[in-house]
């Protein structure tokens, strides 16, 4: 048996839902999950909308953690052990029947969150709410794993760095299970500004729904999400044996660094463009073999017409004919965890031959013109599909995932 | 110093007992002296540091953390009962705690 690497769990948390149904629901009837901003008095931004979870979340995951541990973590700490426990249940792992020292846990993560946002901490409390190795950390704590555990940060490609990194260490014969995630959250004053004054995130406050609108002649930018997302990867071996249901392969991965701009993507998207060709080119995949692509698709001026050029330049003509979709048009950009949510979308795609699609694509730019799967979701067999992240700093990801 | 009396040790017990029930989310019937800190409470080492902070409040003691770490290292605490002993001596002693033989 090849040693692939399949995926046996997932996890989600996000403004669309607490749990991997409910999210998967939303997303394909086409439901947005920003609204107005309720974590802090944003009366004064510029943007005062955001993809936050539901309210309920400061209750329900305390059906998951502990008060003291609770206590000692931030939001987006909480938000991960969340999705974490979600994906190993989804997983059906038992730990205590496993080599642990064969079992890890990689992160994706931006930061913790520590900003104004977090009340309550205590000044014994502040390096474990910051540190930002606590996501992989607690992750560990949890399970008593004692395989490699650490973080990646990557920027908006983070926990898409993670999977390929788990991949790797499944690859190489170094662990049985890797759980990799991501979670973030960035809706707090100062990065709110911050970002307005990058011109980054869009200022269509009314109505919230509409702003994420990627691939659209009126788009203004990305709408700040929050979430986590928490894949179990698996060898295929330790999967079928343990009887486990595999939801899909992850074939492999291209990543890149485009050594250009701290912000900017590269002109033509020239680096978006040599991250998908590594990857179809490492995984051994034909161009027409390609069923899906789920978009980095923020919403921007540059992404969304850099990416459509760089999937042209892949694909050529045969770019039109793949659905390209993106979910962001509906969570919002979740930042560090968006790598991963957008792999689990991507599983799910291939899981339920089902594509999510591009909402509030009423006014298509015309200069951008694949399929984007506008406005409702799609029934359509997908075998091979691909999710893009691409960060600040040029920091690229293209994930190769298959149907098993 | 600060000045023991009978119902010192009766003062330390209640705000221990109460700490760990509200921390640990257990009723405070739960808890008795024979009660591991990390096993039957899954407590962890900072839940110590806190209570230092309470009681060197609550009795206005003149202590130094380092100095209380250096007695716990050669005077290890596991049960609910071998801490109200050590907050006692840290009451009675300060930082003279070391000079105990």
């Amino acid at each position: 048996m090849a040693n692939k690497v399949v995926i046996t769990g997932m996890g989600i948390v996000s403004s669309l839902g607490l749990d991997l149904d409910t999210n998967w629901a939303n997303l394909v009837a086409g439901k947005s999950g920003i609204g107005n901003i309720t974590l802090f008095d944003a009366s004064e931004c510029q943007t005062r909308i955001a993809g936050e979870l539901p309210v309920r979340f400061e209750e329900h995951y305390k059906q998951y953690i502990k008060k003291r541990a609770a206590g000692q973590m931030t939001r987006v700490t909480r938000m991960c052990i969340v999705a974490a426990k979600d994906a190993v249940t989804h997983a059906g792992i038992n730990f205590e029947q496993m080599d642990k020292t064969r079992c890890s846990v990689i992160m994706g993560v931006v930061s913790t969150g520590n900003s104004s946002v977090e009340s309550n901490t205590t000044p014994q409390n502040t390096v474990f709410k910051s540190m930002t190795n606590a996501l992989s950390a607690w992750v560990s704590l949890e399970y008593q794993l004692m395989g490699p555990n650490f973080a990646i940060n990557t920027a908006c490609a983070s926990s898409a760095y993670a999977l390929a990194s788990g991949y790797d260490l499944i690859k190489n014969n170094q662990a049985d299970v890797v759980i990799v995630g991501g979670a973030d959250s960035i809706i707090n004053k100062e990065e709110i500004e911050g970002f307005n004054a990058l011109y980054a995130i869009s200022v269509q406050n009314d109505p919230p729904e509409k702003a994420s609108k990627p691939f659209a002649a009126d788009r203004d930018g990305f709408v700040i999400g929050e979430g986590a997302g928490v894949i179990i990867l698996e060898s295929e071996k330790n999967a079928v044996r343990r009887g486990a249901t595999i939801f899909a392969e992850l074939a492999g991965y291209g990543l890149s660094s485009e050594g250009y701009n701290i912000m900017a993507p590269m002109k033509d998207g020239e680096g978006m463009a040599f991250t998908m060709n590594k990857a179809l080119r490492d995984t051994g995949i034909a161009f027409e073999e390609v069923d899906y692509i789920n978009a980095h698709g923020t919403s921007t001026e540059l992404n969304d017409r850099y990416e459509t050029m760089a999937i042209k330049r892949v694909f050529g003509e045969g770019a039109a004919e793949i659905p390209v979709s993106s979910s962001k048009s509906m969570l919002g950009h979740t930042i560090g965890a968006a790598g991963t949510i957008e792999g689990i979308i991507t599983v799910l795609s291939i899981y339920h031959d089902t594509i999510p699609p591009t909402i509030n694509l009423d006014h298509p730019d015309p200069d951008l013109d694949l399929d984007y799967v506008p406005h409702s979701s799609r029934k359509q067999e997908v075998r091979i599909a691909l999710s893009n992240s691409f960060g600040f700093g040029g920091h690229n990801a293209c994930l190769v995932f298959r149907k098993y | 110093m600060a000045q023991i009396t009978e119902n010192t040790r009766n003062e330390v017990q209640e705000v221990v007992y109460d700490f760990f029930a509200d921390e640990c989310e257990v009723d405070v019937s739960e808890i008795s002296e024979q009660t591991n800190i990390i096993k039957d409470l899954d407590g962890d080492s900072l839940m110590f540091l806190e209570l230092i902070e309470i009681f060197k409040k609550k009795y206005s003691l003149e202590i130094e953390l380092k100095t209380i770490g250096k007695y716990a290292v050669k005077n290890p605490v596991e049960t609910i009962g071998q801490l109200i002993d050590m907050q006692m001596l840290i009451i009675e002693h300060e930082n003279h705690i070391l000079e105990i033989v």
